[in-house]
């Protein structure tokens, strides 16, 4: 990656942190035992942008979104989706208030179809009741019409659409990651947290990714946290980034800001010798 | 919503949604299948007993009530992958409840406790109403074992189903002996009912015998619908994905402890109006031991056979299953040896069940699909 592509789409910071944030995290920590997993840790998310969290293997980046998401409780801090707190909320309550996520390890619904998927999650905004199910009223059809629908419509941004009645687990791989953004999105997020979703994919899956990922951003107007091992990735889409080691945060910036601070470059040294100086 | 859903084209979209636009407006669609098995049981009732005589009868009204309780066991560990080992003993508590209030309700208002009215008459109109609240009764007490399951899982909650079954079967045993006398009833009072004079060990003896086909298979109708609707609409599809990730689905917004809680709740409901029928059912004394261990495997072993998540599965399961050792009477002996024989082998060979997740019609679906492409 040159510099100068890195530039023509990092976009100037100043117009974006004016908006009010979103997402307003302060101060979270959490202990497992005497492993502090993540000390500290702040966050302010405007609307619609596109942010990085990056840091070696075992930093806590995954804690963080599971701090985020009510997985866990965080021993301390605050957590805030607009004027909502999100301390002490359980994770579907989390979801019902905007956050959706992706997960490292894959995580869909393998013997439910795709579509089935994807309409799972659609259901929290939908209406329908369990009477209405059981006697098939018009508002059933109604809803399960709409939820059908708005499925197929998301699906088929994605180019899943013709998959839509295999197993989510005979999908490839590739297409499960896909699948696993589709499923977070249909729940509407406002925030959306994507765990690593270029692991494991071929330089070419990962160059649509990217492009994927920003149109997400601006189609559903949501703002994404990105967790990604990819430095190239990471660099040429988000607009700012986030460094973990260790649990605390040792850079917050533009990602020209990040390339050039000692202490990331160092983590990154520390964490893997063998890629040399040329880490980005 | 996605924001942008408005702005995209509709006419894309019809051909995913035109399954749903015909049956939008009419309601009486979803009345069909009700109105449909309510045929089927009324043409049972008067031409079965007939053409195959009471023997037969009699064995394909237990598989009806067999069938209840092995689908509305499969809501619970095939839909939401829970292990309940105990669904008899919510049978057992419908089936008495039931019992207790065709029995004394009976003496209260006719005076006597035996029969009254014909087919549809005021007697079996009382006995349906009791087997409804036999069943109502058993899904409060499915509501409080199903709490445990928010905090318990696997080997731990099943042996929590388990031991409400044993302690279902404790109790009874422990009850005083039926009141037979209508008029000593009568001017006793009702404090005569606590604690409920149910015929501890020796059973219920004395019911009114007024389960039928027609009431049987009204219920195994009414069923197999409300499990079908659940596995194929939005309140189904949270259950079941409680069972594939727990994890996932709460990052979905399913609230898992509601689901499950749920699951328990409906399907304690159709064991204890199950159980009312079958504390009904001529040739029958409910007694404690139905509440008991033996009689809850045999409907997991039903739900395993067929597939958890398979109705129609589970159903061909549970019919087999209960016809099958009627019909090889003489090997009685030997059907605990052959269920764990059939066990290990399904486990061996095919450990999603005889249909997995499938229904039996979803075996000709891809040849349906086939012909819908074509037919345009
Ligand atoms: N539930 C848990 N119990 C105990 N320790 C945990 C738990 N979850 C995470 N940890 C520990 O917290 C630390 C941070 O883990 P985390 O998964 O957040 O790292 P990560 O930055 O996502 O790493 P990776 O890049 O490998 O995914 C690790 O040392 C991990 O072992
Ligand atoms: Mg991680």
């Amino acid at each position: 990656m040159t510099a100068d592509s890195i530039h023509s789409t990092t976009q100037p910071d100043s117009g974006i942190v004016q908006l009010a944030p979103l997402l307003r995290v302060s101060d979270i920590g959490i202990s497992f035992g005497g492993l502090k997993a993540v000390q500290q840790f702040s966050l302010s998310l405007p609307q619609s942008v596109l942010y990085g969290l990056i840091g070696p293997n075992g930093a806590g980046k995954t804690t963080v979104f599971n701090l985020l998401t009510g997985v866990y409780q965080p021993d301390s801090g605050k957590m805030n989706l607009s004027d909502i707190s999100l301390i002490g909320r359980k994770p579907h309550q989390i979801t019902a208030a905007g956050i959706a996520r992706t997960f490292q390890n894959i995580r869909l619904f393998p013997s439910l179809s795709v579509l089935d998927n994807v309409r799972l999650a659609g259901q929290l905004r939908s209406s329908e009741g369990l009477l209405h199910t059981l006697l098939r009223t018009s508002l059933h059809h109604q809803s399960e019409a709409e939820l059908k629908q708005r499925a197929m419509e998301l699906l088929e941004i994605f180019e899943l659409q013709h998959r839509a009645h295999e197993l989510a687990g005979n999908l490839s791989y590739g297409h499960q990651r896909r699948l696993e953004i589709v499923r977070a999105l249909a729940t509407s997020p406002r925030v959306l947290l994507l765990d690593e979703p270029a692991a494991g994919l071929n330089p070419q899956e990962k160059r649509s990714l990217a492009q994927s990922i920003r149109e997400i951003r601006d189609r559903f107007q949501v703002a994404i946290l990105l967790i990604e091992h990819d430095m190239g990735l990471v660099m040429d889409i988000c607009e700012r980034i986030v460094v973990l080691d260790h649990g605390v945060t040792i850079c917050e910036g533009t990602p020209d800001v990040i390339q050039n601070d000692p202490q990331v470059i160092a983590a990154y040294l520390g964490a893997a010798p063998d890629s040399g100086q040329n880490i980005f | 919503m996605p924001r942008d859903s408005t702005q995209s084209p509709q006419t894309r979209l019809t051909p995913a949604n035109s399954g749903f636009s015909g049956t939008t407006g009419n309601a009486w669609y979803g009345l069909f299948p009700l109105v449909a098995g309510l045929a089927m049981a009324t043409a049972l009732q008067f031409i079965l007993p007939g053409a195959a005589g009471p023997y037969y009868s009699r064995i394909v009204i237990d598989a009806g009530i067999a069938i209840v309780l092995a689908v509305s066991l499969n809501i619970v560990n095939g839909m939401t992958g829970q292990f309940s080992i105990g669904h008899a003993g919510f049978m057992a508590l419908g089936g008495y409840t039931a019992g207790i209030l065709t029995h004394y309700g009976s003496m209260l208002l006719w005076g006597s406790a035996g029969r009254h009215g014909g087919f549809l008459g005021s007697g079996e109109l009382l006995f349906a109403a009791s087997c409804l609240a036999g069943g109502l009764i058993s899904a409060v007490a499915g509501y409080v074992v199903g709490l445990p399951s928010l905090r318990l899982r696997g080997d731990y909650l099943a042996i929590v189903t388990l031991g409400f079954g044993e302690i279902m079967r404790v109790i009874l045993q422990q009850t005083g002996r039926v009141i037979d006398d209508a008029e000593k009833f009568r001017s006793g009072g009702l404090s005569q009912l606590i604690p409920p004079p149910v015929g501890g060990a020796v059973g219920f003896d004395g019911l009114p015998k007024y389960t039928s086909l027609f009431w049987v298979y009204s219920l195994v109708t009414v069923t197999v619908v409300v499990a079908y609707r659940l596995k194929v609409s939005s309140p189904g599809r949270a259950m079941i994905s409680v069972r594939e990730d727990e994890i996932a689905a709460q990052a979905m917004g399913v609230d898992i402890a509601r689901q499950k809680v749920m699951a328990f709740v409906i399907a304690a409901f159709f064991a204890g109006a199950a159980g009312g029928m079958f504390a009904h059912e001529s040739g029958v004394i409910i007694s404690p031991r139905d509440a008991g261990f033996q009689r809850s495997f045999d409907y997991v072993i039903m739900t395993v056979l067929g597939g958890r998540g398979s109705i129609s599965g589970v159903l061909i399961a549970a019919a087999v299953l209960t016809a099958l050792p009627e019909m090889l009477r003489d090997f009685e002996q030997y059907r605990l040896i052959v269920y764990a024989l059939l066990l290990i082998m399904m486990m061996l060979v095919r450990p999603q069940g005889l249909f997995g997740i499938h229904e039996i019609w979803d075996l000709f679906a891809p040849f349906l699909r086939r012909q819908q492409k074509a037919a345009p």
